[in-house]
């Protein structure tokens, strides 16, 4: 049974890198990437104890705490191993503890103070200095996997899809290539074309919504306005294509029943083209507010190791210079030759991360642009593949790469696991606003912008 | 001071501005376990295309300060005793409103050991918003309700 480390330990020194490890009653499901977008799923069987990878890489200690809070399994060597889903257990069960002289713990939430999620931050604190923060996070679990098992394939969409109204189209679509690829089906260049267009949709609306929100956590009115009626007319957009302003419904399991007429598309191209020249209007406007620019740098830092170490992704981790994004190798979708861009300045701070969303946005654009060209029409995935119990499927949503995997019992649902960019990411957050003041902590919180609905699921 | 009062009443009365609502109503948003949709929609609701603050509608930091509880999400057995809290620390009157079809118990997706259900199931509703998510302008125009006299 301790191949499970072995292994896990030769396939890093092989190149591949930790993607996603999940439990099952019988089973620790260990998931891995390459840089040209290989996945290998690594099978254990546990009999209630593993031994642990965290050592070897930090970026599953999340996993491998949820692993325990579901299944019961133990991983040995990892000490203390702290609950994540499980709540109401005594405050040093799953606090870090803090001590020294006027070392202080500040509570916040799970209700916050303005329209947000709801989560629960504990602040380590000596005066406003943050020393470390336990963020206690699943107040929004709805048990969605569980809840999937046993639904056909097609009615397990919806699980993931709705696990979060920010990614549902990232969540859905990763869903649907994890599905396909159990079913030996692959999506044809239609597909693929229409898949992407939901993808960088989405996108385009979270990135524009994105830098809205940390200029509302500066206090900026101005910019935040004008990027706010920026992310509407987005969302509008998404409504005149696909009838949803998020996107919903608009996935399906081996293939796509969107039809858009050529002159819905034409017009859309050209609200992508005016939403381009205004969004970068709005940035250059951003760039020369000297008070607002002041407040962004040195905040929130995330470097370039920490990033790797803990695992981080999209955004956040280019922003800190790692230059890995999904979508440069990503198959079943339409990114021919995307590749991934950082910041000059990658300096892992509130601003890299705010300027990152920027030059993102300008790849969106010119992908949509690419994709809005000719009328859409219905699409499907093509067999001839090998069939096989579980899938795999990976995006990159707005926050980061996204991974699906798929247990199959024929044509139903047998275990969903769904790892979002903002389950990932969680940790780094925690890590970036440590030696900040506490009053930072929004703004750090929202240049991060992740979703607590598609961590708690 | 007086005459400065009252050159600034005068001014006000002689402006073209049309005149404010006679009312106004601080909410209190709280997340039950949406999926974030509600959320995002609610927050354009405050942003420049309808922006609900010109009509006197203002979400504000605190359920102490609020008059209504907006509600958002199957409310999970995790946050049922949040929510209640929030309730009680409201001052009276007060009233809820139940913001998308997941707050009112429609189309629920979860395992039923997680999810209470329905805000109705623990709180009284006043108002009822469908859609999933509705949009910032049906969100708006149903929380103007609250300001007509019941
Ligand atoms: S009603 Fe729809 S948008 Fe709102 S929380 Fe439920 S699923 Fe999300």
């Amino acid at each position: 049974m301790s191949d499970h480390r072995e292994r896990f330990a030769l396939a890093l020194s092989d190149g591949w890198r930790f993607a996603d490890l999940h439990s099952t009653p019988t089973e620790i499901r260990t998931l891995l990437v390459r840089d040209d977008g290989r996945t290998l799923l690594e099978r254990t069987p546990h009999a209630g104890s593993v031994p642990t990878i965290v050592d070897l890489a930090p970026a599953a200690g999340w996993d491998e705490r949820e692993a325990h809070d579901r299944d019961g399994v133990r991983f040995e060597g990892h000490e203390p191993l702290r609950p994540l889903l499980d709540h109401d257990l005594r405050l040093d069960r799953w606090t870090v503890p803090v001590h020294g002289h006027d070392a202080h713990q500040v509570a916040v939430g799970p209700i916050h103070a303005g329209v947000i999620e709801s989560g629960h931050f504990r602040f380590h604190v000596v005066g406003e200095r943050i020393l470390h923060l336990d963020a206690r996070l699943f107040y929004k679990h709805r048990g969605l996997e569980r809840a999937a098992e046993g639904r056909t394939l097609d009615e397990g969409l919806a699980y993931a899809a709705r696990a979060c109204g920010a990614c549902a189209a990232a969540n859905g679509i990763a869903y649907a290539l994890a599905c396909e690829d159990a079913l030996g089906l692959a999506p044809t260049p239609q597909l693929a074309r229409v898949r992407t267009l939901l993808l960088e949709l989405e996108r385009m609306w979270s990135h524009l919504n994105d830098i809205a929100a940390v200029c509302a956590g500066v206090g900026l009115a101005a910019g935040n306005n004008r990027f706010a009626a920026l992310t509407e007319r987005a969302r509008r957009l998404n409504a005149a294509l696909t009838g949803h302003r998020f996107l919903f419904g608009s996935v399906r399991v081996g293939g796509s029943d969107l039809l858009i007429e050529r002159v819905v598309v034409h017009a859309a191209r050209e609200e992508v083209e005016a939403l381009r020249e205004e969004s970068r209007s709005a940035w250059r406007e951003l760039l020369f507010n000297g008070s607002f620019q002041d407040r962004l740098p040195d905040v929130g830092v995330l470097d370039a190791a920490n990033a790797r170490i803990l695992g981080a992704v999209g955004p956040a981790a280019r922003a800190a210079g790692v230059a890995e994004d999904a979508r440069a190798a990503a198959s079943g979708l339409a990114y021919d030759g995307f590749a991934p861009v950082v910041p000059k300045r990658a300096a892992g701070d509130v601003r890299a991360r705010l300027e990152q969303r920027a030059l993102e946005l300008l790849q969106t654009f010119e992908v949509l642009e690419r994709l809005l060209e000719g009328r859409i029409g219905p699409a499907d995935a093509a067999p001839g593949g090998v069939e096989r119990p579980i899938g795999v499927g990976r995006v990159e949503s707005a926050r980061g790469a996204t991974s699906c995997v798929v247990e199959r019992d024929g044509d139903r649902v047998a275990r969903l696991r769904l790892r979002t960019g903002s389950y990932a990411n969680w940790p780094a957050v925690a890590h970036a606003a440590v030696g900040n003041l506490l009053p930072d902590f929004p703004l750090i919180n929202k240049s991060f912008e992740l979703c607590y609905a598609c961590a708690d699921r | 001071m007086l005459t400065l009062l009252r050159d600034l009443r005068r001014l006000r009365r002689d402006t073209a501005l049309p005149q404010g609502r006679p009312a106004s109503i601080a909410i209190r948003h709280v997340d039950a376990g949406s999926c974030n949709g509600c959320e995002h929609e609610l927050t354009l609701a405050t942003s420049p295309y309808v922006d609900l603050q010109r009509f006197g509608l203002g979400v504000v930091a605190s359920p102490r300060h609020a008059d209504v509880l907006l509600v958002t999400g199957p409310v999970t057995t995790r946050m049922r005793e949040p929510l209640l809290t929030a309730y009680h620390a409201m001052p009276e009157p007060r009233r809820v409103a139940a913001l998308g079809d997941c707050a009112l118990g429609c189309n629920l997706l979860g395992s039923a050991s997680e999810l209470v259900g329905a805000v109705e199931e623990l709180l009284p509703v006043d108002l009822r918003i469908p859609g999933c998510p509705p949009d910032p302008e049906r969100i708006a125009n149903a929380l103007l309700a609250l300001l007509e006299p019941s």
